[in-house]
């Protein structure tokens, strides 16, 4: 169980202040969404903690402890993330490109001179991130072949791999098909209870029925915090999605 | 001091030689995101181009004319013929159209010497452009010169076309974003074409213009295009201004190393684009990042 | 990312189920071309023996070029500078300073691995066509170096390089027949080590950094150390191509690290398909005959070898291999 907790985050690109001043904290086991209108900041908040992006200043710290800057080192300290468009080894199978991200965590990943074949261990765990996520069916296709809603199931399931203490997701439900989408719901429902998420995503359907806390993000910076009633009452969020005359209304 | 300032010419005009492929080179690059390894055989048919109308005709000029002709055609057909048509079948990326360049570097230096022997050729220089002049102090070739005010012009023209006119802004637009010049209107294959013509004719002009210099022979764009790639390299990949100035620098190195560190000369450049590589990976001149 | 190499295509098919026949198939074919290697120098005439080994040296050079471009998707047009170094180490070792073969064989080896560790720290730090030239200006840097130096004995080259002494073993390596079966230990040892080099672990993430980088980064990896570990792993199999080739001949020179044959082992990689672990060794005997052929029927070898080099990359992307195996494949 643990926390995630982001410090004063602050990045500019140019001139431009993308993420100004943002302080949010996830406590263990919590499922957190992160919303709001497209720009708002939301992936470059998540390329900002996992190291894909440097802060202009600011910290994000996994149970009290800075995390480091860089994206495997980050991996490495106990978060690990999915992304929005699928980033997978597009011609090996389901069951290696898993073995491959089993094998970040494990002692023969630097081993040249052994098969690895011999390590059967990495398989177990390969298949067992393959059953969190569905994919026990078709672990020996290659990735090329699956449909566009397996792939987002094993681009979650690869995150899963790194057995993270916190999982962030950046919006594992873009373009899926509403069967899809529902059965999405239904895997990240069933994740481990212990496992601290933190949710980007556009659909509120995904977001209501796996989180219990949303965070707005508006311009870079946290325009609300609550639960779902909470913040569809709050009249900053109202303004933020529909423009001052219906906050008003 | 005046083996210096002769020096420097030289690292000017070897600069300005340099620089005609490397413009053609980057602006490919850019625009097309095509690596053309064959680029240094259009300054090779340049030169035998320069060559075969300059033994014919006994003019220069003429050759100076026609010597970028052919190349022009040839880079327009080659993009247009096959390097598109591969690059829109989809299953080339720009690394196999990169080797397959190599294949068509190689294939014309061994054509040229299938044609014309293996012999070294030469070029009169032209009578009005032969001689000497004195200059702050020291006598220097007069075609020296030429050379050097070929290229500077060549830079002038360039920058004016690309910063000024509505051609230019068209090209800067297809760097930027190639599917939104096709949304415009542009042919944008036709485009491509006539860019790769004009950058093999730049390298064609450089043949010809170096043939009064240095012996033709078949694989002379083969030594001179590894210089260019330093160049384009050091001026970050596709950054027209970036070569120039690239040019100068790689240019000097060489003469520099030639005059004062003899057994440096063949590897200086190279040093000096791997301290490059080490410092800016993204060569020394962009300062735009591409999206990968 | 288009930046990401696609030469390679599938490399791990061995799960699928029909492995088992498979794997049978291959262990006939590998058998039998021990066999048939063995057997070759009583078998057919001097001009056969010469001609495998010069294949199986290119096939090294090819397997060393493969790990980097195959496995890792590197491409790179400087492998040629690793086969001169291997070459020029031993003749420098032998020649000049007068060490004993045994001791200079490793030194040299040791050596390429130290440079190729700086040098791929400085390649791997770009891509693409960028990785593609710099590895390219390095091999040039290495050739003006090797024509420029007195050490080398500038374009001239080096001779009087020494073959293996097996005379404990009652045998003389100068005699063919000889010098043949020690190329075929040390392409047995050399292709079977990059092999499993490439079926390990470690060959594993070389793959994942192929298909993506970024992920291979975001699953926890540095990737940047394995693209340097690559690198080296690709050096040292290239220098070891480099002392067979230097030995066959008793000679080194500068042409060993010119561009040209960096080209040729990639265009080698490129014929046998990345994909299969006998690619290289296809490759290698494919590039080896056809020049060989060419060499008997025309006198401008570069004018076809470039026609194809481009007919190769064109239209036979995959290589022959795939092209025998879709043949013979089924499709679903």
């Amino acid at each position: 169980m643990s926390t995630l907790e982001v410090r004063s985050l602050h990045k500019a690109f140019g001139g431009l202040d993308v993420i100004s001043n943002l302080n949010l904290t996830v406590p263990p086991g919590q499922r957190r969404a992160v919303i709001g209108p497209n720009g708002a900041g939301k992936t470059t908040f998540l390329n900002l903690i996992t190291g894909w992006l440097t802060p202009t200043s600011g910290a994000v710290l996994i149970d009290g402890q800075a995390v480091a800057t860089h994206p495997e080192e980050v991996t490495h300290a106990g978060i690990a993330r999915s992304f929005q468009r699928n980033l997978l080894l597009e011609d090996l199978t389901v069951v290696e490109n898993l073995r491959v991200a089993c094998q970040a965590f494990h002692p023969c990943r630097r081993v040249f001179w052994r098969s690895k074949r011999e390590f059967g261990d990495l398989f177990e765990q390969a298949r067992q991130a393959a059953e969190w996520m569905h994919l026990t069916d078709i672990l020996e296709v290659p990735v090329t072949h699956l449909s566009y809603g397996q792939k987002r199931q094993l681009e979650v399931a690869l995150a899963l791999c790194a057995k993270p203490k916190i999982l962030l997701m950046d919006e594992p439900a873009a373009g899926t098909s509403p069967q899809e989408r529902a059965r999405l719901i239904d895997l990240i429902n069933r994740l481990p209870k212990d496992l601290t998420i933190l949710l980007v995503e556009h659909d509120m359907d995904v977001v209501f029925a796996t989180c219990d806390i949303i965070t707005v993000l508006s311009y870079g910076k946290v325009l609300a915090t609550g639960t779902r009633r909470d913040i569809q009452e709050d009249p900053a969020v109202i303004e933020a999605y529909l423009g001052r005359r219906h906050a008003r209304g | 001091m005046q083996v210096f300032l002769t020096q420097v010419l030289n690292g000017l005009q070897l600069s300005m030689l340099v620089y005609l492929l490397a413009a053609g080179l980057t602006l490919i690059f850019g625009l097309m995101n095509i690596l053309n390894l064959a680029h240094g055989a259009f300054f090779t048919l340049g030169a035998y181009c320069g060559v075969a109308v300059a033994s014919a005709t006994g003019s220069f000029w003429l050759a100076l004319l026609l010597g970028p002709l052919l190349p022009l055609v040839l880079g327009a057909v080659l993009q247009s013929m096959l390097l598109q048509p591969l690059a829109e079948r989809g299953r080339s990326t720009h690394l196999d159209l990169a080797l397959l360049t190599f294949g068509l570097l190689f294939a014309t230096a061994g054509a040229v010497e299938w044609l014309f022997g293996s012999a070294f050729l030469a070029v009169p220089t032209p009578p009005a452009l032969a001689g000497h002049v004195s200059l702050l102090g020291i006598s220097y070739p007069v075609y020296r010169l030429f050379i050097i005010g070929v290229g500077l012009s060549v830079a002038a023209g360039l920058t004016f076309v690309f910063d000024r006119t509505l051609l230019g802004a068209t090209l800067r637009a297809g760097v930027d974003d190639r599917a939104m010049v096709t949304a415009l209107g542009v042919n944008i294959n036709a485009l491509f074409a006539a860019v790769f013509g004009l950058g093999a004719a730049l390298a064609g002009l450089a043949g010809v213009i170096a043939a009064p210099l240095t012996s033709v022979y078949s694989q002379m764009g083969i030594t001179i295009v590894v210089e260019t790639f330093v160049v384009v390299v050091v001026g970050g990949l596709g950054n027209l201004r970036g070569s120039f100035y690239a040019s100068l620098i790689v240019g000097m190195t060489n003469a520099m190393s030639q005059a004062y560190l003899p057994e440096v000369e063949m590897f200086a450049i190279y040093a000096l684009l791997i301290g490059v590589m080490i410092v800016r990976p993204q060569g020394m001149f962009r300062n735009v990042e591409r999206v990968a | 990312m288009s930046e990401e190499v696609t030469i390679a295509r599938t490399t791990a098919r061995d799960d699928i189920s029909p492995a088992a026949q498979v794997r049978r198939a291959t262990f006939v074919l590998v058998g039998s071309a021990v066999l048939g290697a063995l057997a070759l120098p009583w078998l057919s005439t001097s001009y056969a023996t010469t001609l495998a080994i010069e294949i199986m040296i290119a096939a090294i050079f090819a397997s060393g070029i493969n790990l980097l471009v195959g496995t890792t998707g590197l491409v790179s047009l400087g492998q040629g500078m690793f086969l001169g170094l291997g070459g020029y180490g031993i003749g420098i070792g032998t020649t000049v300073l007068g060490l004993p073969l045994w001791l200079s064989v490793p030194a040299t080896l040791v050596l390429v691995a130290t440079l190729a560790a700086a040098i791929g720290a400085v390649c791997t730090r770009t891509r693409g066509v960028e990785f593609l030239l710099i590895t390219l200006a390095f091999s040039q840097m290495f050739y003006g170096a090797a024509i420029k130096l007195r050490l080398t004995n500038g374009s001239d080259g080096m001779s009087g390089i020494p073959r293996p002494d097996l005379g404990l073993l009652g045998l003389n390596a100068d005699s063919p027949v000889v010098f043949y079966y020690y190329i075929l230990l040390v392409t047995m040892l050399a292709v079977a080590a990059v092999w499993r080099i490439a079926e390990s672990p470690f060959g594993s993430v070389l793959a994942a950094i192929r298909e993506s980088e970024r992920r291979a980064a975001a699953m926890g990896y540095a990737v940047s150390s394995y693209k340097v570990g690559a690198f080296v792993v690709a050096a040292v199999t290239c220098a070891v191509a480099g002392i067979l080739q230097s030995q066959y001949t008793y000679f080194i020179n500068p042409d060993s690290m010119s561009w040209q044959l960096s080209g040729e082992g990639v265009l080698m990689v490129i014929i046998g398909s990345t994909t299969a672990v006998a690619g290289p060794l296809v490759g290698a005997a494919v590039f080896v005959l056809a020049k060989q052929g060419l060499s008997v029927l025309t006198t401008e070898y570069m004018l076809f070898f470039g026609i194809f080099f481009m007919l190769v990359v064109a239209f036979f992307r995959n290589g022959v291999v795939e092209a025998f195996k879709s043949a013979f494949r089924s499709k679903p």
